[in-house]
């Protein structure tokens, strides 16, 4: 063991140019990995937020008493997939259109005399159900609660189904683009083994001469892959921690990361670098 | 001992080996002569089973090469001793690794690896240049290295691939010096050469290869 692990630090050393470009290889391909996954996570997130936007709105009758419009809350909280329930009054639908519209002409109440703003209950869904198929599922059975009706529960079913539209195209895309990146950095990462075989062809042919184990051939190149893994992704998180900072540097918010990503980052470094050498041993030796 | 029976090799460019019949005892010297590309190295390499006959069978001690498997022929190859015209040593390590490293790639102990590799050394006297590096030898020196190598693992064979190829005559004297030494104490060698005039002036055992054929 001792054996392999010198022969495989030794061997990352003696080769210092080509472990140098191994290293780097490794390190820009994690980097692109990285910038997916910050992609990817900043993307969920953007969904989710757009998502947890989603309401529902059930406007309730003037002639509801404040007896009835608790009973219908009541109702309306038990159907499943319901987060929170926000009763609006009258007076807080006026005050909010005027916000909404600053449009000191229409005071209806000065105009007509009466406030026509219904009461409403805004409803927000729980994690999981913000999809359009849940949404319309919750406002099929809120309607069809006593005294609501189709007519009187509105929601952005159109933002919605688009939404989902271009959520499942992002998906793909991600899906497609974080796939073609894993895969060059594996065929860039088996290559660079491939050369480093190759500048080892004496080595290993005098290994295998004097007796050594296919094992004991192998495993000093799964540790010089190995170690040029761990260092690439070192780097390549450090190259991230520096890329998120300067996104958010020049616009706040813009791209958010957690301890998590570079960790994932720095442990993918080691198993590119180790599946990298598995496969290039596997095929040229 | 060693075994070729009615071997036949075939390369993909037709050459190859035609019935090539061959027996090494221990403790025997046997020059194995012949033209450039008549079949010695692929002989050799039959016996430490880097190739595999398409007919016959090929002996070496307890291990056929009809029905060798080949996580058993590391063991094998520990049990031989190989030296090439062109030394194949580490250039990226002393004498002293390169010799020990035939024991550290068949996991030695540390205390017995000092301990075999110094006297391995000695036996070819090469014991005060121990920390030099190759590249800083003799072609002889660097021959010397490869049959401590070679040795180090107390083989029951050399087999040798034209292991003067390289070396002035003087320098040819002394390798042959130290392999005679070695089969003297019982090892036996199988040296590979074109060397008619070294061959001419031995009294060994010899076999010729022409053609792929051995002529007895």
């Amino acid at each position: 063991m001792l054996f392999v692990l010198k022969e495989g630090v030794t061997g990352f050393i003696k080769a210092r140019l080509a472990g140098f470009v191994a290293v780097m290889t490794i390190a820009i391909s994690l980097t692109l990995i990285g910038v997916f996954l910050l992609i990817t996570v900043n993307l969920g997130k953007f969904v989710d937020f757009l998502r947890s936007r989603v309401e529902l709105e059930v406007f309730l009758d003037d002639s509801f008493d404040e007896e009835r419009i608790d009973l219908l809350g009541t109702e309306i909280r038990q159907i499943d997939g319901v987060d929170e329930l926000t009763f609006i009054s009258k007076e807080m639908a006026m005050l909010e259109y005027k916000k909404l519209f600053r449009d000191a002409q229409a005071d209806y109440i000065e105009t007509l005399g009466y406030n026509p703003l219904p009461a409403s209950y805004r409803v927000t869904l729980r994690e999981g159900h913000r999809t359009a198929t849940e949404a319309e599922r919750v406002f099929t059975t809120m309607a069809e609660i006593d005294g609501v009706g189709e007519n009187n529960v509105v929601y952005r079913r159109e933002y919605l189904v688009r939404l989902e539209k271009y959520i499942n195209s992002a998906i793909a895309v991600d899906f497609v683009v974080g796939t073609i990146v894993c895969l060059s950095a594996l065929l860039l990462v088996s290559n660079n083994i491939r050369l480093i075989i190759l500048s080892k062809t004496h080595i290993i042919e005098t290994m295998k001469l004097v007796g050594a184990t296919p094992f004991l051939v192998r495993m000093p190149l799964y540790v010089q892959g190995m170690i040029q893994g761990i260092l690439g992704g070192i780097i390549s998180a450090i190259f991230l921690y520096g890329l998120v900072g300067l996104g958010s540097l020049k616009v706040p918010g813009i791209l958010t990361a957690d301890w998590r990503i570079y960790l994932i980052i720095a442990n993918f470094g080691a198993l590119l670098g180790l599946a990298g050498s598995v496969t290039a041993v596997r095929r040229y030796l | 001992m060693v075994k070729i029976q009615r071997v036949k090799l075939r390369y993909s460019d037709g050459e190859g080996l035609e019935g090539v019949n061959l027996e090494v005892r221990d403790g025997d010297f046997t020059y194995l002569v012949g033209p450039t590309g008549a079949g010695k190295s692929s002989v050799l390499k039959l016996i430490y089973m880097d190739e595999f006959p398409s007919e016959g069978y090929v002996q070496v001690d307890e291990y056929n090469s009809r029905d060798v498997r080949p996580s058993e022929i590391p063991y094998l190859r520990r049990r031989l001793g190989i030296i090439f015209q062109d030394f194949k040593l580490l250039d990226d390590r002393d004498v002293f690794e390169n010799v020990a490293f035939a024991l550290r790639v068949t996991g030695v102990r540390r205390k017995d690896i000092k301990r075999r590799t110094l006297r391995a050394l000695a036996e070819v006297g090469l014991s005060h240049k121990s920390r030099k590096m190759p590249n800083l030898l003799s072609g002889g020196e660097q021959q010397r290295v490869a049959i401590a190598r070679a040795i180090v693992n107390e083989p029951f064979i050399i087999l040798a691939d034209e292991p003067t190829g390289n070396l002035d005559p003087k320098t040819t004297v002394e390798i042959m010096n130290i392999l005679d030494k070695l089969n003297a104490r019982g090892t036996a060698v199988l040296m590979a050469t074109h060397n008619f005039e070294l061959v001419n002036s031995s009294t060994k055992r010899v076999v010729s290869i022409k053609n792929g054929r051995t002529l007895t």
